[in-house]
């Protein structure tokens, strides 16, 4: 059984690994978890959890839509599977499983995504996952989950247990991910956090941006500029009120995200808003192209998905360019 | 009392064809369907549903029944057939197929009692049943997962993804069944992609082949008795059949795979499947 400093140190500031460890937790806690690999033993970090239960531990090889199924028909048994995979490949790859199988089936299937948006830089448009979000929050049934740092990815994977439905948990890859949460804070589905507070203008960011955002807000703060951050870390159900409370409170709204900007976080809130609140916005994610090969915070930068990227998207909106 | 085998026989033979009765029924109400493909398989659904199945009407979701996965879910007004005759729905239900908001349409929804998954896109049930027995082995339970999968469904490269992992976990409590009527929407399978040698394909991927004749009941019910074929591996059974089986102008042509079924068209279908 891990221990809370054991997990903490073995998931490493990446939150592929805290997921791995929360599932350690988990089989501990509850006979009917069941992990689903996708050859992805390490990239999520389950060898503890298949040493700890190898007869709840189902290998499925290099075949997504298969994991999938396989995952769907466990859950209609009525054990809580947990499929370890690849964001790129189990999204767009077994899309048609995700929505049959487990969405429309209303299955108990939660799907960990590891090496979401550019994480894996170096290998290319093949290997990046930034339209992950948009397909997933599309699917009626689904809840989509984007932790930020290691101690939400830990707690919102222990939190999946009170959610009777398909889940999506996007994961980093193996990029460093600076903590930006309190430590030990239990998660709270479809309720965002606010990091910063602020009534110039509010960042709503999810994932790898949210640390990025903070320091964004702090270094402008020093410039006089009061911005708020606010983690929005449940994609699906949307945090509507914080929204629109942001929205009523500063003069303008910056989302981040590692995604593309047509269907993700950005166009999540600018649904809420341009329905009830007509705001002024500011987009910071993955332009319509695919991204370049690189070192992740490079093709990161690239595009501006970065700390320079979104204090350049506040200064813009504030009119200090 | 047990029943002799030969009144077995005699009780299964009546009931696919009551089942054939209401697939055209079912169609005539919803104006189209397939007949095909619903009528092929009907003598299968007999036998697994009014034999072999270890399943309660009464509680849906006992734990310890067996599963049955309708992968080439296009069938389902046999699928519906069966389980109004078995009593999961009302007998009524099969007069709304493909009404509005109607429980029973064109493939099987997960909400509706006896329905194990919601299924028609094709190459899925595989992976589905493969879960449900690999579900069954983790909770130590001795339940079968059976699926019914198209021949032309095995085009989707799905179901060889499925077949190498069953395999791989020696799933003796999963079977496949290939309702092999040889022909798809668009004609015969040999000339769309052919699918043979199939039993050669399943051996090849490790798995206990039997090819039957899918309208033989003697044959279907012994096969299904007999499982698994093998205690070490999951069993395919390929079964021979006649797509549109038992009303004369829906066998063996894609024009009946889905046609339209007005009250002209059903009365010639039930006068050759003649009354109950």
């Amino acid at each position: 059984m891990s221990t809370a400093t054991d997990w903490r140190a073995k998931s490493a500031n990446q939150t592929r690994l805290a997921f791995g460890q929360a599932l350690l937790e988990l089989g501990a806690r509850d006979p009917r978890t069941v992990v689903v690999s996708a050859d992805t033993q390490d990239l999520l970090g389950i060898r503890p959890f298949i040493a700890a239960h190898p007869e709840r531990f189902v290998e499925m090889g290099i075949a997504e839509q298969n994991a999938i199924g396989v995952a769907a028909g466990l859950a209609t048994t009525g054990l809580h599977p947990f499929v370890c995979a690849y964001a790129p490949f189990i999204t767009a790859r077994s899309m048609e499983q995700v929505r049959n199988d487990v969405a429309y089936a209303h299955q108990r299937v939660v799907i960990g995504a590891a090496a979401s948006g550019v994480s894996l830089g170096v290998a290319g448009g093949t290997h990046h996952a930034l339209e992950d979000i948009a397909l997933m929050r599309s699917l009626p049934n689904m809840t989509v989950i984007i932790p930020a740092d290691v101690e939400q990815a830990y707690q919102a994977t222990l939190a999946t247990q009170n959610i009777d439905g398909p889940v999506y948990m996007r994961l980093g890859g193996r990029v460093d991910e600076p903590t930006v949460t309190a430590a030990d804070q239990p998660f709270r589905l479809g309720q965002a956090s606010t990091l910063r507070d602020g009534n110039d203008l509010a960042i709503i960011a999810c994932g790898a941006l949210v640390e990025m955002a903070v320091r964004a807000s702090d270094e402008l703060r020093k410039q006089g500029m009061h911005v708020r951050v606010i983690n929005m870390h449940t994609i699906k159900p949307l945090d509507r009120d914080c929204i629109l409370k942001a929205a009523a409170e500063t003069r303008g709204i910056v989302t981040a995200e590692e995604h593309h900007l047509t269907g993700g976080l950005g166009g999540a809130v600018a649904e809420v808003l341009a329905e009830s609140h007509p705001t002024r916005m500011k987009f910071v994610g993955m332009p319509d192209a695919f991204a370049v090969i690189g070192p992740t915070p490079k093709v990161r930068a690239k595009y501006g998905m970065s700390m320079e990227g979104i204090t350049q998207a506040c200064r813009e909106m504030l009119g200090h360019r | 009392m047990t029943e002799s085998r030969h009144a077995l026989l005699k009780r299964l033979g009546e009931q696919a064809k009551q089942i054939r009765r209401n697939v055209w029924r079912a169609l005539r109400a919803g104006g189209s369907g397939h007949a095909g493909g619903s009528s092929s398989a009907a003598d299968i659904l007999a036998a697994l549903y009014f034999h072999r199945l270890r399943i309660r009407a009464h509680e849906p979701e006992w734990p310890d029944r067996d599963r049955f996965v309708l992968s080439k879910g296009h069938a389902n007004a046999a699928l519906g057939a069966v389980l109004a005759m078995a009593g999961f729905i009302d007998d009524e239900v099969l007069d709304r197929f493909y009404h509005f908001e109607s429980p029973f349409g064109m493939h099987p929804d997960i909400k509706v009692d006896g329905v194990e998954m919601c299924t028609g896109a094709l190459g899925h049930g595989l992976a589905i049943a493969m879960g449900v027995a690999l579900g069954a082995r983790i909770q130590k339970q001795d339940f079968h997962a059976f699926v019914m999968i198209g021949d032309g469904e095995l085009h989707e490269g799905s179901n060889w993804e499925a077949a190498l992992a069953a395999a791989h976990y020696k799933l003796s409590n999963l079977t496949a069944i290939i309702d092999y009527n040889k022909i798809a929407q668009s004609g015969p399978i040999a000339e769309l992609i052919e699918i043979g040698p199939l039993a050669d394909k399943w051996r090849a991927f490790n798995w206990a082949v039997k090819e039957i004749d899918g309208h033989d009941m003697a044959q279907v019910v012994d096969t299904l008795d007999a499982l698994p074929l093998d205690s070490g591996k999951p069993t395919a059974l390929i079964a021979h059949t006649v797509k549109g089986k038992g009303v004369s102008f829906a066998e063996n042509t894609y024009l009946w795979h889905s046609n339209n079924v007005n009250d002209d068209i059903y009365a010639k279908a039930i006068a050759e499947l003649g009354a109950p």
